[in-house]
């Protein structure tokens, strides 16, 4: 239970509150006890005809303890939750910070879209951990113990009779559960059952078309059974879980009945606790199932904090020298001499030699297919990752000299993707310059050509863009990150496939645009398009890192 | 996602279990194993009654009351197998229903064929097939099990209340009378609010997402501080608003905790009072007693699992409202291709006077197009963007249905084949290619699954992807998609066109084939696929004649007036 310990160890984990709701669901459980003891207690005690005198002190409390165990459950769950979601935050913001260095190039090899989803599905699944796990266990020992203690209390030897069956309700159900639940394989199963549905319906055509249909179906269906199958080993393994509790319950119950005829029997025990005893063996196994649950919970909470510290386990690409130098003013030149730069010791050169410079005013275009290191070239200005060898200079000063977010500064990038934020679009646009003036976002977006399409809209710069926002075509979205860049006040803008997407004659527009307007700044272009690098006076084409 | 379902709690929709006829029998067997299982109660809190009354009464030895715990052991055990027999059934039936809707929901979309698939959202229906029909599982294994206890249990349960002590009964009833009451209107109430939640946490938890992938456009701006703080803000919003959702949510649980609670503590006084009366017997008492906690444990069972029903349950409707539409009859025999494609030889298109209209547009997107292909022949349909030269190739792909016209190859009208066979003449380079969850090698394949690995490398050749291919540590059977090789545009068109060259069927139809591909490479991938095209017709769609010289003709496609040249 390694990770989970670690994850119990992180700052900021709200141990009081999980205390709290502990204490509450062990209320209410010693409530349940309480209820189901004192009626028993009741009914036995008015059997042998005291009088209501005698009865009236228990019913009330029966009556007391029957209304609490509602309320107490409830406050128990309001405040695990409160604490899950507060344990939910903490975890997310570790996720970021833990994303924060890594993004994009430590962690490209890990296919950036499924890792992103994954790992936010693994910070929802450490909610379990608190709510669905740690409380529920808790609670129910707790509860066993109080159980056994009463009955203790009232005969020892029927301590020891609950006792051996409690203790095997508790341990080897859970291990029954667990037994042999490879979550990974499950994952991995349910992945590529996932994947293949997503390929009939958006291939569709293509498989309408080619024929290609029924073998699609086939392998879908296949896929389907070999998910329900892993389902139904596990059902079976929580059935016979649930089954030897109950059989344990069973077996306590007709223990203690034994121990406490014979004592009754022997005038060791006041006759009335006969009725007492099975009813508190019941209740003190109420939430007993609870903890298969748990320990099936448990197993996936562990995995995925597994992959979590796996992730934070990648070691950050660039660190900050412990002195650095200021950083120049001005338009810089960016030298790249002999630069080669790899992802990983196992893993073939991205780049290879490279001697490129880009001097200040130039417009540079770099051409190459996937993989022939468009996108290494970026990584290493924007000092995502280090070069291996060589040597990369921004204004004469080598970049390992230089702070981070001075070499970020100094560059403006418009991103492949062009992602918008949920917010206005005035705060898109002013991202790296959340100070700008008016007058100069007007600049910007006039540069970026964006002037008519902002004043058709209603509300102008301060439209809503992002998931509930107006609908954004992909021309204007890369517009916008166009004015971003432009604003920022960067001046290398670096232009990542700025195009991709969009239709030739827009493509084109787009680039003369951004050219014209990048005035006195130096551009570096990566494009895959021929033609489009064809605007640059330069063009720099790459093939497997190397300049060609 | 789904609590805007009205909250009525049902063991199986009759649609679910007309289409699975295994499920009437589950339903049947887990009402009896309830039936059975609650006689197993009553002879429990009997014997265990009739035991406490012999030792508090009579302080029997443990001898004599040897039979009540041998039948107390009993029914345990007998209660032990009832619940295994119970899971078990429900385990094969989850697995069932969750396989048959599966397959006849991804067959059934198919079959509606790409025109209706283009009006849905694609993700949504990806994942009512995953993610929805999985929960099935939770619905059938934990939820229809207790659902259906909690509809025979507690009824027969009462009923033999009802022979032992009336007072009891009435007590037992007016709670039990409370339940719904108590959950109509929590539930409507909770329903009205969480709704309303929803929506706000939905797009809240989408911030983060967006945040997250985001992270590379904040670093490179330097901003990744101002990401934390949304990061922190978001999440307490989310806290927030989901507490103050929950604390109503609650409520209905906690109505069900108080009625079980007092359903047993009022039940003991009454009983304690009428034993003190000397109206009961201490028997009678005690089996009461212990019966009672057994009236509301299933109810509140099948309260708490009532979520876990409701996603899949969500799940299923949607399943049965897609069903539900009719297939185009003649899209119906697609499931039915057999044998591989026909073999490569020319053959003749002609179409006459076909009419396409969409749902969503005033105009036709074609009116009276003709076109008459002779086996053999090149023949470019061009047109700028949107004058229908795609719904020329989709209504001879059966994508589309023409409200009118004829198509025929060598003279068999489209109208005279299953749709299968008809299909089986063409190959097709669509417009925006897709690429499957498979090795490169399978993807080019799609059409023709039994090409040899000659042919394979031939025709990764002809289109340029050698170089690609050379540099791939497993070659050919390099895995494409999320966790494989992500491919650009002009590799994607390249793949593709591979494909649809490898298909040895006799009409070729090219859909912007040149699209992604730079004016050089264009010429060169024309050259080299020259001899895949020999002794077939090919029909090129683009703005401008592209990719091959020497067409044989070229037409204007424009909307609603069609000019052969």
């Amino acid at each position: 239970m390694k990770p989970i310990r670690r994850v119990l160890a992180e700052p900021g984990t709200p141990h009081g509150r999980l205390a709290l709701a502990g204490l509450l669901g062990l209320a209410s459980a010693a409530a349940t006890i309480g209820l189901l003891a004192g009626s028993g207690y009741v009914i036995g005690r008015a059997a042998l005809r005291p009088g209501l005198d005698a009865l009236v002190g228990i019913l009330a409390a029966v009556e007391v303890v029957a209304f609490l165990r509602g309320p107490l459950r409830y406050a128990e769950r309001l405040v695990g939750h409160d604490a899950t979601l507060r344990g939910l935050a903490r975890w997310r913001v570790w996720l970021y910070d833990c994303l924060t260095p890594r993004v994009p190039a430590a962690l490209a090899g890990w296919r950036s879209g499924d890792l992103l989803s994954r790992a936010i599905d693994d910070v929802e699944t450490l909610q379990d951990l608190y709510l669905r796990t740690l409380l529920p266990m808790g609670i129910a020992v707790g509860a066993a113990g109080l159980g056994l203690v009463v009955v203790g209390l009232i005969l020892p030897w029927a301590a020891l009779a609950l006792g051996l069956p409690l203790v095997v309700a508790c341990l080897v159900p859970p291990l029954i559960a667990i037994a042999g639940g490879r979550h990974d394989q499950a994952a991995e199963l349910t992945g590529a059952l996932s994947a293949h549905v997503v390929d009939a319906i958006h291939g569709a055509p293509d498989l309408l078309a080619f024929g290609a249909d029924g073998a699609m179906l086939d392998r879908v269906s296949a896929l389907s059974d070999q998910v329900n199958e892993l389902e139904r080993r596990q059902a079976k393994r929580i059935a016979q879980a649930t089954v030897l509790v109950q059989l344990c319950l069973g077996a306590a119950l007709v223990a203690v009945l034994a121990t406490a005829v014979s004592a009754v029997h022997g005038h060791h025990l006041d006759p009335v606790m006969v009725a007492v005893l099975p009813l508190t063996v019941l209740a003190t196994f109420e939430p007993i199932p609870s903890i298969l649950q748990a320990a099936t919970r448990a197993q996936a909470v562990q995995a995925a904090a597994r992959r979590l510290f796996d992730l934070s386990a990648v070691p950050e690409p660039v660190r900050d020298a412990v002195t650095t130098q200021t950083f120049p003013g001005g338009v810089p030149a960016v030298t790249f001499a002999q630069a080669s730069l790899r992802y990983g010791p196992d893993l073939p050169l991205a780049l290879r030699d490279i001697d490129l410079r880009l001097e200040p005013g130039a417009r540079i275009a770099v051409t190459g297919s996937s993989g022939a290191g468009k996108s290494s070239l970026i990584n290493a200005l924007l000092r995502f990752w280090p070069l291996e060898s060589g040597s990369l200079e921004v204004g004469g000063t080598s970049v390992d000299l230089l702070r981070q977010a001075d070499v970020r500064a100094s560059a403006a990038l418009v991103d492949q993707r062009a992602q918008l934020f949920a917010g206005t679009l005035r705060s898109n646009i002013t991202l790296g310059r959340p100070d700008a003036t008016d007058d100069e976002i007007e600049h910007a977006i006039a540069a970026a050509q964006l002037g008519d399409w902002v004043a058709a809209l209603p509300a102008g710069l301060d439209t809503q863009v992002g998931d509930n926002g107006v609908s954004v075509s992909g021309g204007e979205r890369r517009r916008v990150a166009v004015a971003r860049a432009l604003l920022a006040g960067g001046s290398i803008l670096v232009l990542d496939e700025p195009t991709s997407g969009l239709d030739t004659p827009l493509a084109d527009q787009l680039i003369d645009d951004v050219l014209a307007a990048a005035g006195e700044r130096s551009v570096l272009l990566i494009t895959h398009r021929a033609a489009e690098a064809q605007r640059c006076p330069t063009v720099v084409a790459l093939r497997d890192g190397r300049v060609v | 996602m789904t609590t805007s379902r009205p909250a009525r709690p049902r063991l199986v929709q009759p649609e679910l279990a007309a289409r699975v006829p295994a499920l009437r029998y589950a339903t049947a067997i887990v009402l009896g194993l309830g039936a059975i299982t609650a006689v197993a109660i009553v002879v429990q809190a009997v014997a265990l009654a009739d035991l406490v009354d012999r030792s508090l009464l009579h302080h029997d030895s443990l001898n004599t009351v040897r039979p009540e715990l041998i039948v107390l052991g009993g029914t345990v055990v007998a209660r032990a197998v009832l619940t295994y027999v119970g899971e078990w059934v429900a385990t094969r039936t989850a697995a069932s229903v969750v396989t048959v809707l599966r397959r006849q929901l991804v067959a059934h979309a198919l079959a509606l064929g790409p025109q209706w698939l283009a009006g849905e959202r694609p993700g949504e229906l990806s994942l009512t097939a995953t993610r929805g029909l999985h929960s099935l599982h939770a619905y059938f294994q934990r939820y229809l099990p207790q659902a259906a206890m909690a509809a025979v249990v507690p009824i027969m349960l009462l009923a033999w209340v009802a022979t032992q002590d009336w007072l009891s009964l009435l007590v037992a009833l007016a709670l039990v009378a409370a339940i719904p009451v108590t959950m109509i209107y929590f539930g409507r109430e909770a329903t009205k609010r969480t709704e309303r939640q929803w929506r706000r946490l939905g797009s809240l938890a989408g911030r983060f997402l967006q945040l997250i992938e985001g992270l590379p456009t904040l670093r490179a701006f330097g901003r990744e501080e101002q990401g934390r703080r949304e990061v922190m803000a978001s999440t307490e919003s989310v806290r927030v608003a989901t507490m103050r959702t929950l604390r109503v949510a609650f409520l209905s649980a906690l109505s069900m905790d108080l009625i079980a609670g007092f359903g047993v503590g009022f039940v003991a006084m009454v009983l304690g009072l009428r034993l003190l009366w000397g109206e009961l017997s201490l028997q009678t008492a005690m089996a009461v007693l212990l019966v009672a906690p057994e009236i509301f444990i299933p109810l509140r069972r099948a309260g708490a699992e009532f979520h876990a029903s409701t996603e899949g349950q969500a799940a299923a409707d949607r399943v049965l409202e897609v069903l539900s539409l009719p297939a185009p009859s003649s899209q119906s025999s697609a499931m039915t291709a057999t044998g591989g494609p026909p073999a490569r030889r020319a053959a003749a298109l002609r179409i006459s006077q076909l009419h396409v209209e969409y749902a969503d547009r005033s105009t036709a997107a074609l009116a009276g197009f003709s076109l008459d292909v002779p086996a053999g022949t090149r023949v470019a349909l061009v047109g700028p963007s949107g004058s229908g030269k795609s719904t020329v190739l989709a209504a001879v792909l059966g994508f589309v249905n023409p409200t009118s016209g004829t198509m025929r190859v060598d003279g068999v009208a489209a109208s005279d084949m299953a749709l299968a066979d008809w299909r089986s003449q063409f190959s097709w380079l669509p417009q925006r290619p897709y690429l499957f969850t498979a090795s490169l090698a399978e993807n080019v394949r799609l059409g023709h699954g039994t090409a040899s690995a000659a042919a394979l490398d031939d025709i990764i050749d002809a289109v340029g992807l050698r170089e690609l291919v050379s540099h791939l540590p497993q070659g050919v059977d390099t895995l494409l998609g999320p966790d494989g090789l992500t491919l650009s545009a002009g590799e994607r068109q390249r793949v593709a066109l591979a494909r649809a060259l490898l298909r040895p069927a006799p009409i070729l139809l090219l859909d912007e084939p040149t699209s992604s591909l730079d004016p050089d490479t264009a010429a060169q991938v024309a050259e080299a696929i020259e001899p895949w095209l020999a002794e077939r017709t090919v029909v090129v769609a683009a703005h401008e004649p592209v990719l091959l010289h020497g067409f044989d003709a070229v037409v204007q496609v424009a909307a609603s007036a069609v000019a052969p040249s």
